[in-house]
């Protein structure tokens, strides 16, 4: 066993792990976080993305014990309880998700994709949204609704930061 | 599935690493990205009883050293896309990084892991033999210089001894008159190549005076496409000989089969990839003379 100390969503936990243990495995049993859903377990499905220090990461692919003194965000962070963070509300207009189980994983890819867009000031092509989600499978909706609602959120978020040329 | 059980070492330094991986021998792998040794030991594929973590050395540079190119061993296969001197002088490498697995795969992957992991359809080993790079290999013994021609032994396999690790690749800088261009078809953008061919040329006065070209998919390594390489040699760059270059390659391979292609489909995709690479190569080498 080994002791570590996560901050996890702003809360910060010592504690004794296996070196064997999924960073994946343990933000679900041990920190109770059950947004963090596991696919393949190979890094091909990115259901298990999180934010390790701002960056997203597959946990399923990192030890815990890699992330001693680290600072990690599940989907637990985003937008609060009722899930109101723009491009979740986009997800539901927009048809981005159906049976919801990789939809975690694509709001920790996306979320600093669309910010970064809407930092940039610019609307990206289709196929740009396209390569920025093609770590993610989503087996319910065909990608379709998913590209919609990443145009809608960086439509929407560009609007309400003060509506910042907003190209195509 | 999970791991086995292992034991955790953080590297504090080189010295470190390479003493730990001295001390384990065959029971011991670095640990850099993650990103294929994860996989594998969730798999129960590999079942290393120690890894020692990397991540915090200071092998993360890119540097040009006179007319080398020196990538350090943890170096992560997104930031080539930003670097100058890789776009500048390395188109082919340029073009093959946008093909490795997704982002999230490429901001944490490493030249180091790849390199040694010699995943048969990987880019980074077809990039390393397409410019002729040398692997800089350390132990606890010293250091050693492969070329990557010599480092590529099979699928999974390298010149590599257990208590080794990649520190760096030095990649030659291209001469002034070269171009080059990598292409590939993969059954998903984010999957692994079924073939890929990359294609460097130099030349002077409109012609070619030399070719290099590697194809993955085509055995269990990445290969020299010498026959194609000949046919170039000597031929305008406008380009019309790159069909002839890419049948000539094809005739004389005996593809592997797998359930992801055929040995034909394979054969007939080396054909074509190796035309367009060459195709493409030749383009930007004509753009660059008309600057
Ligand atoms: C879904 C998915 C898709 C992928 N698609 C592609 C693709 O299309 N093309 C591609 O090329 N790759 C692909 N990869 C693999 C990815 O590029 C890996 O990052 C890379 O192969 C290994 O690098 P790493 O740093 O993650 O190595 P690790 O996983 O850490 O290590 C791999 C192996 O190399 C050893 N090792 C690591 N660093 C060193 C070192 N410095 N010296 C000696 N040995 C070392 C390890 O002990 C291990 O045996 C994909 C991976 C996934 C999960």
């Amino acid at each position: 066993m080994q002791e570590i100390e996560l901050e996890v969503n702003g809360v910060r936990r010592r504690l004794s792990v296996e070196p064997r243990r999924l960073l994946a495995d343990v933000l679900r049993q041990e920190f109770g976080l059950s947004g963090v859903h596991i696919g393949c377990a190979q890094g091909a499905c990115g259901c298990c993305t999180v934010h390790i220090e701002g960056v997203p990461r597959l946990s399923c692919l990192t030890f815990a014990v890699q992330c001693d003194g680290a600072s990690i965000r599940t989907v637990e962070s985003i937008g609060g309880v009722r899930a109101e963070h723009l491009l979740q509300e986009a997800f539901r207009s927009e048809h981005g998700l159906q049976c919801g189980y990789c939809t975690p994983g694509y709001i920790m890819t996306l979320v600093p994709f669309v910010s970064r867009m809407v930092e940039e000031a610019r609307m990206p092509e289709d196929e740009e949204i396209r390569e920025a989600m093609s770590g993610n499978i989503c087996r319910c909706t065909g990608y379709h609704g998913i590209v919609a609602a990443v145009r809608k959120a960086i439509g929407d978020q560009m609007a309400a930061s003060g509506g910042a040329n907003h190209a195509g | 599935m999970r791991p086995t059980p292992f034991e955790y070492h953080r590297a504090e330094s080189l010295d470190h690493a390479l003493a730990l991986l001295a001390e384990f021998g065959e029971e011991g792998r670095p640990l850099g990205g993650g990103q294929s040794l994860v996989p594998m030991m969730n798999l129960r594929l590999a079942r290393p009883a120690h890894l020692v973590d990397i991540n915090g050395l200071p092998l993360d540079f890119i540097e040009v050293e006179g007319d080398v190119l020196r990538v350090g061993a943890l170096v992560r296969h997104e930031r080539y896309l930003k670097e100058k001197v890789i776009g500048e002088r390395f188109a082919a490498f340029h073009d093959a990084v946008q093909w490795i697995g997704h982002p999230t795969i490429r901001s944490r992957g490493t030249i180091g892991g790849s390199i040694a992991h010699a995943d048969p359809s990987a880019e980074l080993p077809a990039v390393a033999m397409l410019y002729g790079a040398t692997i800089i290999a350390r132990s606890a013994n010293g250091e050693r210089r492969i070329a990557a021609d010599d480092f590529f032994l099979g699928a999974y396999m390298t010149a590599l001894e257990a208590g080794e690790m990649v520190v760096a690749v030095e990649f030659p800088l291209p001469p002034a008159h070269s171009a080059g261009a990598f292409m590939e078809i993969s059954e998903r953008r984010s999957d692994f190549a079924t073939v890929s061919v990359g294609a460097q040329i130099t030349f002077s006065g409109g012609s070619i005076t030399g070719a290099r070209i590697v194809a993955t998919g085509v055995e269990l390594q990445p290969i020299r496409a010498i026959p194609a390489e000949e046919a170039l040699s000597g031929k305008p760059l406008s380009a019309c000989e790159a069909r002839a270059a890419g049948r000539a390659f094809a005739e004389g391979i005996d593809p592997i089969s797998d359930n992801v292609a055929s040995s034909e489909y394979r054969r007939s995709l080396a054909a074509e990839l190796t035309s367009r690479a060459v195709e493409k190569a030749c383009q930007r080498a004509l753009e660059a003379g008309q600057e």
